[in-house]
């Protein structure tokens, strides 16, 4: 039972979660990064007497159908699921970023004319929209991640647009307008880095989607293409051994949860930090 | 209400010229290697392929405006009864997950918010944290693997009519539901304990403790229905995701629903199935998010008056 005024302003026990996810996110990319200098094996050597084999000390995640090394799939796996991930958030940034400031800043029919197309794209559930991009554009990493980027733009051009009409009427920004600072400077200068909060909260949450849309794409078959190693396609690979070798399908998806759930810790902790008022309620 | 029609006409608009913009002669891609020229003519007359494609467009938009969807590529059947057969399986998929990720996501709120900084709120904030961080497809297959392969309590996939035997229909939507539910419990138990705990701090709660009123009665009496409001925003579009959440599910449990169709046609690139079903969908999500704003309205009356 809390009381107001004993109210804490920081969570306590809430950095922990932060630093945490922050390290097990640094983790999973240094991997991903050095991948063929962490694991023993290659991913796509196939050795048939191996095939199937359990997890032993040597190789902890067992073996696939084809006696290729799971853990070292897993590794590489990882390349294309954080590239994948990297690559459509920044590009939805590229574009939603400079849509949202117009938007927000111009209001009126400008806003409109950005924002009304926009929303027809957000009309769609995220996997459908994704599923329908890359049937008709195609297969494979760099098409998945234009598809994501597409889903995405419009989500972070609605939260950047939203912060932006919250901090335009502040009193900050009309004291600067009144110093004559021209507007490109205002908003760069004013508006921009005080807006910053939510688009860097959102951009957390959405590598954590992008992760899992694709490799729930790439599980569906409308992802990534079989010869690059992908989280999804290994469990869609291993449905068919479940239950000879349960180890095919338990780790790609242990290692789809860890990455989730480190960007998710550091969406939390970046939030509380960045708003600590509202921490204290969370 | 009103803001439904330009958004549909707007997706239709997208579907369309998405559908369009399929690399390659759609004629080609159905009749594969046996496509004659004169195959690929019939076809292209049968569908309209040959037409302006803004006529193309008024076409389907008119017919779909009257309930016809048009047939599909391959077997020539009729989409809207294709899509109408499978709309069933997939509305209760959802609504059973709904029900599910109310019961589970709405107790574990009010258990960590209840008492803030206990040990159920630690627990609880743990399981939301990874429930929110879970593949949905990837827990489908361990609960197949451990309930139904390992200890066979229930069935792997497949699909009974209600009508036909209403228990086994809920024996094979178990698992499913299941599925697509927990990680939107997890979303709903966070806002619930972020709700509860708002609430906690409001006056007449406080009023309410100094009255004496023990902490139970307050948490069901005063606290449950103020936090009713954001629960039944969330659950409202929890409901729209699931829609989504539904093509994978019922690709691994091999239910005969709409996503499943849909799926089937991409990988088939059965277009004017893909587009329906697409648009079909869409519609489905957009009117149960704008549904959610009205019920909104009617819950709390203050919003109505903004």
């Amino acid at each position: 039972m809390s009381r107001p005024a004993l109210r804490r302003v920081r969570p306590a026990g809430h950095g922990g979660v932060t630093i945490a996810g922050l390290l097990l996110v640094v983790a999973l990319g240094l991997t991903a990064l050095l991948a063929s200098h962490v694991v023993p094996g290659s991913p796509t050597d196939i050795a048939k007497d191996r095939a199937l084999r359990p997890p032993t000390w040597t190789q902890p995640f067992g073996m696939d159908d084809l006696g290729r090394s799971i853990l070292s799939r897993v590794v590489h796996a990882y390349r294309v699921s954080l590239g994948v991930a990297v690559a459509s958030v920044a590009l939805a940034l590229l574009v939603g970023v400079p849509l949202g400031l117009v938007a927000g800043y111009a209001e009126g029919a400008l806003d409109q004319l950005i924002m009304r197309p926009l929303d027809v794209l957000m009309s769609f559930p995220a996997i459908l929209l994704a599923i329908a991009l890359t049937s008709v554009f195609g297969t494979g990493v760099l098409l998945v991640a234009l598809s994501l980027a597409v889903v995405y733009t419009p989500i972070v051009a609605r939260v950047v647009r939203a912060a932006i009409l919250a901090v335009k009427v502040e009193v900050y920004v009309d004291g600067a307008r009144a110093l004559g600072a021209p507007v490109p400077r205002l908003v760069l200068r004013h508006i921009l880095p005080n807006a910053a909060t939510p688009v860097l909260v959102q951009a957390s949450v959405l590598m954590a989607i992008a992760i899992l849309v694709e490799a729930a794409l790439s599980f569906l078959g409308v992802g990534v293409r079989p010869p690059t190693p992908s989280l999804g396609l290994m469990l869609a690979d291993g449905r068919g051994f479940m239950l000879q070798a349960p180890w095919m399908v338990i780790f790609p998806g242990l290692a789809i949860m860890a990455a989730v759930l480190g960007f998710n810790m550091v969406a939390d902790g970046l939030r509380d930090w960045l708003d600590p008022q509202q921490a204290a309620d969370r | 209400m009103l803001l439904a029609v330009p958004l549909l006409l707007g997706m239709s608009v997208l579907i369309f010229a998405l559908m369009r913009l399929v690399p390659g002669d759609p004629a080609v891609a159905v009749l594969g290697y046996k496509a004659t020229p004169e195959g690929i003519r019939a076809l292209r007359e049968a569908f309209h392929l040959d037409e302006p494609v803004p006529q193309q467009y008024l076409r389907w938009l008119g017919a779909a405006a009257r309930g016809d969807l048009g047939h599909d590529f391959r077997q020539n059947e009729p989409i809207g009864r294709m899509i109408l057969d499978r709309l069933p399986v997939t509305l209760e998929l959802t609504l059973l997950a709904a029900l599910c990720t109310t019961l589970i996501g709405v107790p574990l709120g009010l258990l960590a918010g209840g008492r803030r900084g206990g040990a159920a709120d630690r627990a609880a904030l743990a399981v939301g944290l990874v429930g929110v961080s879970i593949p949905d497809f990837w827990l489908g297959i361990m609960l197949i693997l451990g309930l139904s392969l390992g200890a066979g309590l229930l069935p792997s996939g497949g699909w009974v009519p209600f009508a036909e035997s209403p228990m086994d229909n809920l024996i094979h939507l178990t698992l499913p539901a299941l599925t697509l539910a927990v990680s939107r419990a997890a979303v709903l138990g966070r806002l619930t304990r972020a709700a509860v705990l708002d609430i906690m701090h409001r006056s007449f709660v406080q009023y309410a403790r100094a009255k004496g009123l023990g902490e139970r009665a307050i948490l069901f009496r005063h606290v449950l229905p103020n936090a009713a409001i954001p629960i039944v925003t969330v659950v409202g579009l929890q409901v729209g995701y699931m829609l989504g959440g539904a093509i994978v599910v019922e690709m691994i449990f091999t239910l005969p629903g709409l996503g499943r169709m849909t799926m089937d046609a991409v990988l088939e690139r059965n277009y004017p199935v893909v587009q329906s079903a697409v648009l079909v969908i869409g519609a489905m999500f957009m009117l149960v998010n704008l549904a959610t704003d009205v019920l909104y309205g009617v819950i709390d009356p203050r919003a109505r008056r903004r």
